[in-house]
């Protein structure tokens, strides 16, 4: 697999440079050559070669990040579980994935019921990096995101994919890591997004730096920005609503790439975030879990680039081999400037859900295009495509509300309220089901109370009366889930309207 | 403002943030100490504890606030 192998080309030609920082201490490739040799050669010992699905404890130190290499370089897969998670739901991931042996690095593992490889307490070997043959079809890993059903829903990714992943990613001449380079890295390692901030550094032979568990992520971040100056940064737009009253005061030039996914990006505060940070290019990423991290991008720029849809900034075109579709019910493809669900097709594209046809039933479908059959994943993300040919982001296509028959996109709504709230928190609207099974609308407010009048005025001329929201919540703290996403499930059980 | 004074009301913005006083803070205590106090409370924290003594704190102060201690220097400084 020719990514694996420029990841073992990359370790071995910077083995005097720092692959990672972890809490104030720094490891070199080096370091991480010998962890991952040690550890892949206890895999090699334990695991028998036709067991493929391995478990591993996603703690923040030098040991876990070796252990996703030392299996790929095993032609194996990860199958993550946060230790911080409860041991039910990992063990229900265990279940589902039928994965037998777990790779910890706690001083005490929580897994005796596994075969457990405790990878910090393993003998030194000889360096070994050179990966086993695998096939493209193989797993690199699967991810568990939250299930409507309760059941967390399983993502499985191939190594073909991530392949893909990396051949868009090196196409795009915009954005091109170098060993020099000081990258964050933020997010748990059962978030898809990590897959992009650990991969590129270490294929770029660049440095990459943890955010301990227990810190205070938005101040630690932005210590790390200006102790360490960090020059790559790739962040949910939560992280910036948090440190945006401090905003005066960030001054990063070192910063020279800033990429955002996992969330809308608002163009009031991307503009306002761009001031602090006066070198440096700002990427609007998208893309779903189900299409390995990324599947295109937008190229912002506060003067010249700042395409939006009510204030959430363009999600741009797709990368290399990735095919989007704008389509209506019936997966018919709409026209230009026409809302609909987007669909992505092209190598990224994961195999489906794990062992849930119903759901793969749903969410692909296939497509004839040129004599060529295509096969197409629906986001779920509504979306249209614009003369220029970008695509914007218009809503979720569950947040997409009937009221009295009228179709309403919630993001509209808090489009509105936002931009006349003097106070700027976050707003979000919500369709709450009154005791008639009818949809009202509400809108909560993350705020202590304050005075609402003057927003309600301002959204009476800007929308159709249905659209006005009915019930107001002030919320002192939006629940979040463990990936930094508002939870807007749980906000509607403070609007108690019956 | 005594430091006891200042402890006191800061055990109070404490208290209606976390919605519990099962803490009790010293110089030391630290964020792993205390139920519920994780990275999005801690930003209530200090919009609470400003909004308390009113007062602004600079980026610079709360990035290196460690320990309640430090948090009780910084409000010391700014009062």
């Amino acid at each position: 697999m020719e990514f694996v192998k420029k990841l073992q080309k990359s370790i071995e030609q910077h083995f005097d440079h720092n692959v990672l920082c972890i809490n104030n201490t720094f490891y070199t490739y080096n370091d991480f050559a010998i962890e991952i040799s040690k550890i892949r050669a206890a895999i090699s010992n334990t695991i028998e070669d036709s067991e493929k699905l391995i478990g591993l404890v996603t703690n923040d130190d030098l040991q876990t990040y070796a252990s996703i290499i030392a299996l790929w370089l095993e032609g194996k897969a990860y199958v993550p579980v946060n230790p911080s998670s409860p041991k039910e739901r990992n063990i229900q991931v265990f279940g589902m994935t039928e994965t037998k042996y777990v790779i910890d690095s706690s001083e005490t593992t929580l897994y005796d019921e596994y075969t457990v490889i405790s990878s910090s307490t393993l003998a030194n070997v000889e360096i070994n990096l050179v990966p086993k043959e695998v096939s493209g079809d193989q797993l690199a890993y699967i991810l568990f995101t939250s299930g409507t059903t309760g059941l967390p829903k399983g993502v499985p990714i191939t190594f073909d994919n991530v392949q893909g992943l990396v051949n868009a990613i090196d196409a795009e001449s915009e954005f091109n890591l170098v060993p020099s380079d000081r990258c964050l890295q933020m997010f748990e390692l059962t978030f898809d997004f990590s897959v992009v901030t650990y991969l590129f550094p270490l294929l770029g032979g660049a440095c990459m730096y943890t955010i301990p568990k227990g810190a205070i992520k938005y101040f630690y971040i932005f210590k790390l920005i200006k102790e360490q100056k960090l020059t790559v940064l790739t962040m949910v737009p939560s992280i910036i609503n948090y440190l945006r009253p401090y905003f005066p005061e960030v001054n990063a030039p070192d910063v020279r790439y800033c990429s955002f996914g996992g969330g809308a990006l608002h163009s009031d505060i991307a503009k306002e975030w761009s001031n602090c940070l006066p070198n440096c290019k700002i990427f609007n990423y998208y893309g779903p879990t189900e299409f390995t991290v990324y599947s295109g991008f937008y190229p912002y720029h506060k003067e010249t680039d700042q395409k939006a849809n009510n204030g959430i900034i363009a999600i741009g075109t797709p990368q290399k081999d990735t095919l989007y579709l704008v389509v209506d019910d019936t997966n018919q493809e709409v026209p230009i400037g026409v809302t609909g669900e987007l669909c992505l097709a092209g190598p990224q594209i994961t195999p489906g859900y794990w062992k849930n046809e119903e759901k793969n039933a749903e969410s692909f479908f296939i497509r004839e295009e040129n004599g060529i059959t295509v096969r197409y994943y629906k986001t779920g993300d509504l979306c249209f495509k614009d003369e220029d040919g970008d695509y914007l982001y218009v809503g979720r296509a569950d947040f997409q509300v009937k009221i009295r028959g009228y179709r309403v996109e919630l993001a509209e709504i808090e489009f509105h309220a936002k931009t006349k709230s003097e106070k700027k928190v976050n707003i979000v609207a919500l369709d709450i089901t009154n005791k008639l099974g009818n949809a009202e609308l509400g809108l909560a407010i993350e705020s202590e109370e304050f005075d609402t009048d003057y927003i309600f005025d301002h959204m009476k001329t800007q929308m159709p009366a249905y659209m006005i929201p009915m019930h107001v919540r002030f919320i002192k703290e939006f629940p979040h889930s463990i990936n930094g996403k508002i939870n807007r499930k749980e906000l509607k059980t403070h609007f108690n309207i019956n | 403002m005594s430091r006891e004074e200042i402890l006191s009301k800061v055990t109070e913005a404490f208290t209606t943030v976390l919605e519990h006083n099962n803490f009790q803070l010293t110089n030391e205590t630290t964020a792993n100490d205390v139920d519920g106090w994780e990275s999005i409370t801690h930003m209530m924290i200090i919009t609470e504890v400003e909004k308390v003594f009113n007062i602004k704190f600079k980026l610079m102060d709360l990035m290196n606030m460690n320990n309640v201690g430090d948090l009780l220097n910084t409000i010391e400084s700014e009062i």
